[in-house]
């Protein structure tokens, strides 16, 4: 019998649980150039702001071992053609869009989640309070109380599922897991990008013009696993894992330790077509190891 | 929409240049119909912990016999492991990738100037406007280095018999001097009958652009980036445009019209 991939999260039901990572797959225009997005999971977008933004200077990424760094700045066509271009190109596609929303304060992430109430093709949203390259969004994923108050507000007017996306630059990540549970959020994104910096040695000069970056690839994939498993542990919503997956073994680490879905970000910058790799992967190791369901390994990891 | 794909081929020829400069010629590229000029290749490295491809212009493509051939430097790390691959070794090459140059009117006269690395794109465009009929004696190669040894493969493009006018920093062989020097030196540009395409050093590149914007010249460049993705969704080879705003190196060009960047 061929193994179940769907799962169900808040709801939304998704054919796999292979999303791609925010940042890494722009509105999905140039990935549909390598594969049919329809055989996606979904697709999760770069973090619309209210307005417009270039960025940061280049160079705004370095190769590390076995990793990268980025620092673009949330460049972004603005939640305006957003909506008008970037959401009517994905309405074609049979898979669950996710559009990630970033802001420089409370009210902005407000704001951006009220315009895409009224476009149901926005089949949920995901919060991004942790993208190390600006502030506002940092101070939000520190702070327990205002990340809940963030959660709730949005929820107030967005009325399909909210992910929030947490970042592992804090001390105590199950603390801001159960503050957005709290708040409501339906689900949560584990990991975002690790604080980093990268030196040339010639100029005395970080490799990147904002100074430090995030760290992705599959250089983080033991923190990931290891902060997935502790938010696991800490809230009864669905925890979508992200952190270095290149392949099919990864996702399989990652539903151990306790994601029900996965997103593949910089493993795209690798292998473009990588998604459809690991779908097949996945249901070939289901299959020879009798899962008849995906959603059977979600946190089945034996721990001593 | 044209679909990106990703060939796994083999190296069937490997060529030192000297300099730490390479020839591969990769096969069978068996899903690549045509590339244009311009247009470049990415290919993974033989190391996972070295997760960018390397972005690499093309420099012959033989459709019939599906072979695709590059020249590299050794330059960093990627390349230095490239160069210790020997023939029989297997390549994940994605691509064909970019935009490529636009071919000028049959009424002008061609200079193409390339500097050092930036020989292959350009070497690739010769030989494309021979085969659609440009006069040989109408296109004008500039190929500048800092000295001799750098001017690599010079050989293969005087084969295509066309005018070839090398250049050095040093003097050890050809013009003494900046390929832009070689240029208006050998090259009335007033006339407003050439067309100038460029690829080399980003240096070059920025003389080369000042060149033609002030002689009325129009013409094209090919831009180099460091290129996490190749495809356009990681925002990292971004260049500013001088209208205002950041293009995509891998996307959007690696080819740009004179005046277009802000180099």
């Amino acid at each position: 019998m061929r193994p179940d991939l769907s799962i169900e999260i808040a709801g939304v039901k998704f054919s796999n649980p292979i999303l791609t990572a925010s940042g890494t797959c722009g509105y999905g225009e140039e990935l549909a150039e390598v594969f049919n997005l329809s055989r996606l999971g979904g697709i999760v977008t770069k973090s619309i702001t209210v307005l417009p933004r270039e960025g940061h200077p280049p160079p705004r990424t370095a190769e590390t071992e076995a990793g990268m760094l980025n620092a673009i700045g949330l460049a972004n066509v603005g939640v305006d053609r957003f909506i008008e271009d970037k959401l009517t190109f994905l309405e074609k596609y049979n898979t669950v869009v996710v559009v990630n929303v970033a802001g420089a304060k409370l009210s902005e992430y407000v704001e951006i989640s009220k315009r895409l109430a009224d476009c149901p093709r926005a089949d949920m949203v995901e919060l991004n309070f942790s993208c190390p390259n600006v502030e506002a969004g940092m101070e939000i994923a520190r702070d327990p109380e205002l990340a809940e108050k963030a959660v709730g507000e949005v929820k107030k007017v967005f009325p399909r599922p909210v992910i929030a996306k947490l970042s592992p630059n804090v001390s105590d990540i199950a603390l801001i897991a159960r503050a957005c549970e709290s708040g409501g959020a339906d689900a949560l994104a584990v990991i975002n990008t690790l604080v980093g910096m990268a030196v040339n040695i010639e100029t005395f000069r970080p490799r990147l013009t904002n100074n430090t970056g995030g760290l992705s690839g599959p250089a983080i994939k033991p923190v990931a696993l290891a902060k997935v498993n502790q938010v696991y542990n800490a809230v009864k919503i669905p925890i979508i894992g992200i952190g270095g997956i290149m392949n099919w073994v990864d996702v399989v680490e990652f539903f151990l330790c306790g994601a029900c879905a996965v997103q593949v970000g910089t493993g795209l910058f690798v292998e473009p077509d990588a998604p459809i790799k690991i779908i097949e992967g996945l249901r070939k190791y289901l299959s020879s190891n009798k899962f008849s369901s995906v959603r059977e390994l979600t946190g089945k990891l034996r721990k001593y | 929409m044209s679909k990106i794909v990703v060939e796994n081929v083999k190296i069937i020829k490997k060529k030192s240049l000297g300099r730490g400069n390479f020839i591969f010629e990769m096969a069978p590229f068996s899903k690549t119909k045509s590339i244009k000029p311009g247009q470049f290749v990415h290919i993974r490295q033989p190391r996972t912990n070295l997760l960018f491809r390397r972005a690499f212009s093309v420099y012959d493509f033989d459709a019939a016999n599906r072979t695709l051939s590059i020249i590299f430097k050794v330059f960093g790390r990627g390349t230095s492991l490239m160069a210790k691959l020997e023939r029989g070794a297997a390549l994940d090459v994605m691509g064909p990738l970019g935009n490529g140059f636009k071919y000028p009117s049959k009424r002008k006269t061609v200079i193409l100037a390339a500097g050092g690395i930036g020989m292959p794109p350009l070497y690739l465009l010769a030989k494309t406007l021979l085969s659609r009929g440009y006069d040989p004696d109408r296109i004008l190669y500039f190929y500048g280095g800092s000295s001799k040894a750098d001017l690599v493969d010079i050989s293969r493009i005087k084969k295509l018999g066309i005018r070839v006018y090398p250049s050095t920093d040093d003097g050890s062989y050809g013009f003494k001097g900046f390929v832009t020097d070689a240029i208006t030196d050998n090259v009335d540009l007033t006339n407003g009958k050439h067309h100038l395409y460029g690829c080399g050093p980003e240096g070059m590149l920025k003389a080369l652009d000042e060149l033609a914007l002030s002689k009325n010249l129009p013409g094209q460049l090919s831009l180099e980036a460091p290129m996490p993705c190749g495809i356009g969704i990681c925002l990292g080879c971004i260049k500013p445009l001088r209208a205002g705003g950041y293009t995509r190196i891998c996307r959007e060009g690696p080819v740009y019209d004179v005046g277009e960047v802000l180099l």
